[in-house]
């Protein structure tokens, strides 16, 4: 239609828009590509400078921000509530563990260690998983949906307790999947720095790459129309969203995402699981993630997962501070109950008072002086 | 092409192929369509408008003949221009807002052969009043919604119009080219109608080389001159000589990129867009933004209401200093706009939209010294101009750093102009002076001399015997019971600095004191109103308010203070009803018509003198 030399941005003037490429650019202006480029340098550099201990506390917050931008699409984006993402991240934790485990050992194993294999296969037979559970979403909407994916909770923490072949039986569990890539064992100190930092390395690309298809997701035909199904499903199929295809792909994608977390999870802190880790705690956990991070955003999903992650080694502290507050389980109250219930108030107080969530927060913060010197 | 066919008369369409030659992908235009500034380069814009040529050609247009565009500011405005000078036919343009009677009398009045009419409310106008014009021959209309129905067989749809176009280029290539070739600086090439304030608009006609001369010396008054990497805005109606030549005139001539606002109400997002680097506006606008400032400034929240409004006294303390220098900073207030500059005036700037302007300028209409100065405070380099369409908008104007606040500034390089001896009158000679206006020779002989000098209406004096100072229309001067001659406009624009004043019509001629019909600003006295919990309903109820009265009393003293005992408004009375162009109240360019108003309004007037 026109024909001038190149479209590019005019110098100064972020809000001139001469094609739609700009306008739904992933990063449309340049402020923003920065910042992004200076917080990614940041988290490298946090390698060199954080202890072990830290990365590794670092590096399971990311692996859980990669779970938590999975939930995030299918319900922050999608709008389909999902309690059932413990169920996904097991068994992208068992795929894994399965796959590269020691075939002569305790439990289920094949021997392949190479993590670029099993880190897609858990993602793909989790999203499998998460397509075989869809057609139900496509029945049920809202309550009815959070209830039938909590069952699937239930079934799963049953499975996984009785299936002591795979999961080493409750209480004992399984050594977590071993990351080796082109015949270099991630797990051990390697010219990269110790295991933490290696490993801290690694969730950190993949987040990475996660996090950009999610927003290129996001801001895609598909993104838009599982906002369109979110903010009124009739509405979306008249305007031509096929409901049924994008709910599945809506679920399969975010389990595939859930797939790929449980299986780094483990890996990265600890290096062994058990059964009964994937419990409805670990659903709110995600939840609470999503709604205390921001619905519907990528950034916020990652600064949910930052702040539920980092909740429990601050909230290990209180004994300290609080000595009515027990650190031993077996004592009321414990460290463990206080942390179920700040997970409960924090999702309330954020539902109350800003729905919006820690990118909602932030979003308060960019008004402020995106609007300055004026209020509006 | 061959060099023969080439014409040796510059104007506006030979500026425009000659850069479509030498840079055809740069960028010429913007117009905002389905959310995205679509982008017209060069040699795009030389292709439509010979297309128009052609299609021109095809449908018979010969030399002289009047070819009518009404529409809001858009690409297609500028295609038909330049398209119809092309052909050595006259452009005639309509304001958007004129009613159907005006439509009619310009068409008739005028005798354009074709229309070429926006949409259907434009085409309804126009067949409405088809029987008076005989000499209309084909309506073109470019958004076909709604028309399709219409079965006439004047109606032309753009898209048929350039095709028309296009298979007449097929036919006879080169056609425009031979056509543009015959044209002589004497050539009529528009006519621009006055907004008549006192009687029917008159039609003045500009020639070729009156436009070269304008384009020439408009564009020196930027320093530096205006370059194909300055952005401008058109939201003003192009049918007006103001926005013609900061649109078309300034495009054409030094390459500037024109962006098209979308309508009036979005000039404001526009403007945050655009961020243009000049800029041309009528008072009414920059006393709109600078109300919008104020408002928002009660409105903002604690902290931002201290900051914005600490650096706005600073900023007014800046511009009392520019105003004694012309413009120019001193280290002093170098310092001060600097640190000003990191916490208001960046944004500040950004948020109006004016934060890459490097020449801003006002006129059209007289505008309070006191606008003008928010403006240079806040580090918008102002400059008040003064022209008319009778002298293709070349008078005069204040140059940057050389800036007289009241006075409309130095005459421009090439102008001849002087005051008349008894009246005061200011008259000018250049080569802009217009040709007359189309079928009134008397009129003509009325303002247009024998030495050719141009009597403009507007009585001035001279500042320091460089500036010039205009003191008021010939027509509007008032002597009242006492004698005294009183040039109501200098009141009038003392009161309408106020954001709470948008009207005020100074009355006083063969009375024994000035009095004043104000009418109130809705949206910022409203606001007022809102936050004082005043419940109001309509404009007539709200300027009804004792408060309210209270208020605009206030803004009255304020203005007293500055004018001696027999020049200030004893009384004054609220107009019942918001000024309009539909009711005849205010010309299309919202200049208010004081014998329109005076005569509606009489008995108001008589009130006050009671």
């Amino acid at each position: 239609m026109t024909h001038t030399d190149r479209k590019v941005r005019i110098w100064g003037r972020p809000l001139l828009y001469t094609s739609y490429a700009q306008d739904m650019a992933l990063f449309d202006t340049r402020a923003k590509k920065l910042w992004c480029g200076g917080l990614v340098l940041f988290a490298l550099a946090l390698s060199q400078v954080l202890v072990d201990h830290t990365l590794e506390l670092l590096a399971t917050a990311l692996v859980a921000a990669i779970g938590a931008i999975g939930l995030n699409l299918v319900t922050g984006y999608a709008g389909q509530v999902s309690l059932g993402h413990a169920f996904f991240l097991a068994i992208g934790a068992y795929t894994a563990a399965a796959l590269s485990g020691d075939p002569a050992g305790r439990t289920l194993g094949f021997g392949v260690t190479n993590l670029l294999i099993w880190l897609p296969a858990a993602g793909l037979v989790a999203a499998l998983a998460g397509v075989l559970v869809a057609p139900l979403a496509t029945r049920l909407r809202g309550l009815y949906l959070a209830i039938v994916t909590l069952g699937l909770v239930f079934l799963g923490e049953h499975v996984f307790k009785e299936w002591d072949d795979l999961t080493g039986g409750p209480g004992v569990g399984r050594p977590a999947a071993a990351p080796e890539l082109f015949g270099w064992r991630l797990d051990r100190p390697g010219p990269l720095g110790s295991r933490e930092q290696q490993l801290y390395l690694l969730v950190l690309v993949v987040l990475v790459v996660f996090a950009v298809g999610a927003r290129n997701l996001a801001r895609s035909r598909i993104g838009r129309g599982f906002a369109a199904i979110r903010d009124r499903d009739i509405a979306a199929e008249v305007m031509g969203v096929p409901l049924t295809r994008y709910k599945v792909l809506a679920f399969g994608v975010s389990s595939f995402y859930a797939g790929c977390a449980g299986a780094l999870l483990y890996t990265v802190s600890g290096g062994y699981f058990e059964a009964g880790s994937f419990s409805l705690l670990l659903s709110v956990q995600y939840i609470a993630m999503v709604l205390i991070g921001g619905v519907a955003t990528v950034s916020g999903s990652i600064a949910g997962a930052l702040f539920i992650t980092l909740l429990s080694p601050v909230t290990r502290e209180l004994p300290a501070l609080l000595p009515f507050i027990s650190g031993d389980s077996t004592q009321t109250p414990n460290v463990f109950q206080v942390e179920t219930v700040l997970y409960g108030l924090l999702i309330i107080v954020f539902l109350v008072f800003e729905p919006r969530g820690l990118f909602g927060l932030w979003l308060r913060v960019r008004t402020y002086w995106k609007s300055w010197p004026f209020s509006y | 092409m061959t060099v023969a066919t080439r014409t040796a008369t510059t104007s506006v369409v030979t500026r425009v192929r000659d850069r479509a030659l030498a840079t055809p992908g740069r960028v010429a235009l913007r117009e905002k369509a389905f959310g995205i500034w679509q982008e017209v380069g060069w040699a795009q814009y030389w292709e439509q408008v010979e297309l128009v040529g052609h299609a021109l050609l095809a449908l018979g247009v010969e030399p002289g003949d009047r070819v009518a565009v009404h529409a809001e500011n858009r690409r297609e405005w500028l295609y038909s221009d330049l398209g119809i000078v092309a052909v050595r036919a006259v452009t005639v343009g309509l304001y958007p807002t004129n009613p159907a009677a005006e439509v009619s009398y310009l068409l008739v009045h005028s005798g354009a052969k074709i229309l070429i009419a926006e949409d259907q409310e434009q085409v309804d106008k126009a067949l409405a009043v088809l029987d008076e014009c005989p000499e209309l021959e084909h309506i073109v209309y470019i958004q076909p919604r709604g028309i399709t129905s219409y079965h006439d067989h004047r109606l032309i749809f753009w898209r048929d119009f350039l095709e028309l176009g296009r298979s007449h280029r097929d036919d006879h290539p080169g056609a425009v080219e031979r056509r543009m070739a015959g044209s002589r600086p004497g050539d009529l090439m528009t006519l621009i109608y006055t907004s008549g304030t006192t009687g029917p608009p008159k039609g003045a006609m500009l020639t070729i080389a009156n436009v070269e001369f304008a384009v020439t010396t408009l564009v020196g008054v930027a320093e530096p001159p205006p370059s194909p990497r300055d952005l401008v805005l058109s939201y003003l109606p192009l049918c007006h000589v103001a926005e013609r030549a900061f649109t078309v005139w300034f495009n054409a001539a030094a390459g500037v990129q024109v962006n098209f606002a979308e309508s009036i109400e979005t000039v404001p997002a526009n403007l945050r867009e655009v961020q243009p680097t000049i800029l041309f506006g009528v008072p009414r606008i920059w006393e709109k933004v600078l109300a919008g400032v104020n408002a928002r400034l009660d409105s903002a929240s604690p902290v931002k209401r201290l900051v914005l409004g600490f650096w706005l006294r600073v900023a007014d303390r800046i511009g009392d200093t520019l105003t004694r220098t012309g413009g120019r900073h001193t280290t002093a207030t170098r310092t001060a706009y600097a640190i000003g500059w990191l916490f208001c005036y960046r944004s500040l700037r950004e948020r109006l939209g004016l934060r890459r302007v490097r020449y801003a300028a006002s006129g059209a209409a007289p505008i309070a010294p006191a606008v003008l100065k928010f403006f240079m405070g806040i580090g918008v380099p102002m400059h008040e101009v003064y022209g008319m369409t009778e002298n293709s908008a070349v008078a005069t104007g204040n140059r940057p750093g050389r800036v007289r606040l009241g006075t409309v500034g130095e005459p421009h390089e090439g102008v001849e102009l002087r005051l008349d001896e008894f009246t005061g009158e200011i008259l000018t000679r250049h080569p802009g002076n217009f040709a007359g206006y189309w079928r009134d020779p008397r009129a003509t002989a009325a303002v247009l001399d024998e030495d050719g000098w141009l009597h403009t209406g507007d009585v001035g004096v001279w500042v320091e015997d460089t500036h010039i100072k205009i003191t008021d229309r010939m027509k509007d001067i008032l002597i009242t019971g006492g004698g005294k001659n009183v040039a109501p406009s200098e009141l009038e624009n003392a009161l309408k600095a106020s954001p709470y004043v948008k009207e005020a019509v100074v009355v006083g001629d063969r009375r024994p004191y000035l009095a004043a019909l104000i009418g109130i600003e809705l949206e910022t006295v409203g606001e007022w109103a809102r936050r004082r919990g005043l419940p109001y309903t309509t404009y007539r109820d709200l300027s009804g308010k004792a408060e309210v009265r209270e208020l605009v009393q206030g803004v009255v003293d304020a203005v007293n203070t500055r004018f001696a005992r027999a020049e200030r408004i004893k009384r004054f009375a609220f107009l019942p009803k918001e000024l309009g162009h539909e009711d005849g109240e205010l010309t299309a360019t919202q200049k208010v018509r004081r014998g329109a108003v005076a005569a509606l309004f009489a008995d108001l007037v008589e009130g006050l003198y009671r």
